[in-house]
């Protein structure tokens, strides 16, 4: 196959730290490779059979109130077929407020649970508002997809809770600078088949050129190489 | 709470003639921050002093507050209020918390402690409305805009609005609230407001984007929660808003149309605010015309600096709503070579994920653009994905070079547009004109 159709979902409503970037790397790396691309914004009102027409999956991160209008959608209609499309090998990445919502559920300070889509064996805690926010520029080395293994991704992280992953799940990478998934075990992010999700926020792809190839590959098979010298010093200034 | 007597009293006076003498004291021997020091020790004595010290001023205490164009909107008001006679005090670049505002009433109280100006002109930053609100009740809030800006140290627009609201609903009936009409969230404020509001928007056609930009906020009902219908976008969620569901819609403005002394509309809405407010302190549109006419924009807003035969155009550029509009205006002005500086510093952002919501895809293929800025790296990335030829733009991580650079390529009569971050805004200025503003 040779041609890609990336499904944004609901770029109006979760894309609140340069999320967009993610697509744009995706879109123009296809582009320079010759390889036809299409992107499908997939937001409230865009029927399912759009989405199933789609073989990567893109979802980012949101403002609360943004989330609750996109939560009712995702959990109803969206994110069931998401599940199906993922189990069936369908490459996708969840940034941020994504990465918890793919989840079982999310238990804020106060109150109930929020339910997940259930689509990733993970829960999020937040663990009172007395508890600090994990901001700051990170840095960690990937440990699964086992064809990254040993890259050094670098990013931002801004998140209230704390994500613990099921059995389900293999870690995406090792902290080397931040605080990661809960600040606890060491461990940022998760994958699960050809998906990756974490909490390196916002514009993951361009500074980490990488995890972007391998999510294209997984539709295209092998790439050809591009010129990533810009993207490497990007990379480097944040070690 | 406020006392119900706030006029200054012996003590008030005391405390401010001590903090102006401690002021003086360490700005003397350089110790400590001159802009919020004195401020700092006023309220540590004194907490309600700032209430008693807004009253000092005849014509009262003017808040301005928004993402974008605080300080534009403020030197407008406050050069149309010079025209008509009153003395004005403006709080310094930088010192916009309430030790901050503080800090401004006490450099300008003479030695006996008394404040002898008309009006006080304060921009505030967005999360020390509601404090500074806690503490004194101006006699009028301009509310220009809010957009997504330094996430981690703002947080959430819609988070900022709520803490708003509830702070105006305790306003006193005599503060008048000036509101931007064509932004929905901003708007939606003034159904909290006790007294009078007034509101500003544009109603020109002509404005309108054929394509809504990426980086909005508010594009969804702040009543009901449903999408927002636009019958016309101006930048960003600004435009002629309604609520298909529940009927909300976008305020009519009593103040539409003032001619624009600045290019871009950015620096429409930032007229139309100052006019507003002047407008409700009786001044005639005569002087406000009269006075905007030799109107000078702030340093690194639009600044222009003339070295060597060429001219340098800084357009302070901080979050994605103002990046775009700036944008908007060099590419209308036909702008041909570009230096873009990205710093990631505190009053910058640590995070420069928001570079990824600026639409720089608008930019003509022909530009010859330098880039600079602690975080060089990224924004030519930025650039690189929005299709500008790695080949044609030059990479210099050290700012002094690349302004070097930059000027040299730009030929005799032609201009430089600089798009920097804020402290990237205020090195750059530094290095053309060899003063420091800080």
């Amino acid at each position: 196959m040779n041609s890609i159709r990336i499904a944004w979902l609901y770029p109006d409503l979760m894309s609140t730290y340069g999320d967009r970037g993610n697509v744009i790397v995706l879109q123009q790396r296809c582009v320079w490779r010759g390889i036809h691309v299409q992107v499908t914004p997939v937001t409230l009102e865009t029927p399912v059979r759009e989405l199933e027409q789609c073989n990567l999956i893109f979802m980012g991160g949101a403002q609360d109130r943004q989330q609750k209008l996109a939560g009712e959608d995702f959990l109803k209609r969206k994110g069931p077929v998401v599940k199906k499309m993922i189990e069936h090998g369908t490459p996708a990445l969840f940034v941020c407020a994504a990465y918890q919502f793919v989840g079982a559920y999310y238990k804020p300070y106060q109150g109930e649970p929020i339910p997940g889509a259930g689509i990733w064996d993970l829960y999020t805690v937040h663990p009172g508002d007395q508890a600090k926010r994990c901001i700051g520029n990170t840095v960690a080395e990937i440990i699964t997809p086992a064809e990254l293994s040993g890259t050094i991704i670098v990013g931002f992280e801004n998140h209230g809770g704390r994500t613990h992953l099921g059995p389900k799940m293999q870690p995406l990478a090792k902290v080397i600078k931040g605080y990661g998934n809960n600040g606890e075990d060491g461990y940022e992010g998760a994958t699960y088949k050809n998906t990756i999700g974490c909490y390196f926020h916002g514009p993951l792809l361009p500074k980490n050129p990488k995890i972007a190839d391998w999510l294209i590959s997984k539709v295209v098979g092998t790439l050809a190489p591009l010129d990533d010298s810009l993207e490497h010093s990007a990379n480097n200034i944040l070690r | 709470m406020l006392r119900d007597n706030t006029d200054m009293d012996l003590i008030d006076r005391l405390v401010v003639i001590l903090s102006k003498f401690v002021s003086f004291v360490s700005t003397t021997f350089h110790l400590g921050a001159g802009a919020t020091w004195p401020g700092e020790i006023a309220l540590t004595l004194r907490p309600h002093i700032a209430a008693s010290l807004a009253k000092e001023f005849q014509k009262g205490v003017i808040l301005v507050v928004g993402t974008n164009g605080k300080t534009t909107t403020s030197l407008m008001l406050k050069t149309i209020l010079e025209h008509v006679g009153d003395v004005v005090i403006h709080n310094a670049t930088g010192a916009n918390l309430l030790n901050g505002v503080v800090s401004s009433f006490i450099r300008h109280a003479d030695f006996l402690g008394r404040i002898t100006a008309d009006v006080g002109i304060f921009e505030v930053d967005e999360n020390s409305l509601p404090i500074v609100l806690r503490y004194m009740k101006p006699s009028r809030i301009v509310v220009l805009n809010l957009f997504r800006d330094q996430l981690d140290r703002y947080g959430e627009v819609d988070v900022i609005i709520e803490k708003w609201e509830k702070a105006f609903a305790a306003l006193p009936k005599e503060t008048q609230v000036i509101i931007n009409a064509d932004d929905p969230g901003v708007a939606y404020l003034g159904k909290s407001v006790p007294g009078t509001v007034i509101y500003f928007g544009v109603q020109d056609k002509t404005k309108f984007l054929n394509v809504a930009e990426h980086a909005t906020d508010s594009t969804f009902c702040p009543k009901c929660g449903n999408r927002l219908r636009y019958d016309g976008i101006y930048f960003s969620h600004l435009g002629l808003w309604t609520c298909p569901a529940c009927g909300y819609t976008r305020p009519v403005p009593s103040v539409s149309a003032w001619p624009n002394p600045l290019p871009g509309l950015y620096n429409q809405y930032n007229t139309l605010a100052a006019v507003a407010v002047a407008g409700s302190l009786s001044v005639r549109d005569t002087d406000i015309a009269h006075a905007l006419k030799s109107f000078k924009p702030a340093f690194g807003r639009q600044e222009e600096i003339v070295m060597d035969g060429r001219t340098v155009k800084i357009f302070l550029s901080k979050n994605p709503a103002g990046f775009n509009a700036s944008l908007r205006t060099v590419i209308e002005q036909r702008g041909q070579y570009f230096l873009f500086a990205l710093n990631d510093r505190i009053p910058d952002g640590r995070d420069v994920s928001w570079i990824w919501d600026v639409d720089f895809e608008t930019l003509p293929k022909s530009v010859r653009v330098t880039v600079s800025g602690d975080r060089v790296y990224d924004m030519a990335l930025r650039l690189k994905y929005a299709g500008v030829d790695t080949k044609r733009m030059d990479i210099e991580p050290n700012l002094m070079m690349a302004v070097t650079d930059a000027l040299a390529r730009v030929p005799k009569g032609q201009t430089l547009y600089v798009l920097p971050t804020y402290s990237a805004m205020l090195d750059i200025r530094e290095i053309l004109t060899g003063k420091k503003i800080l």
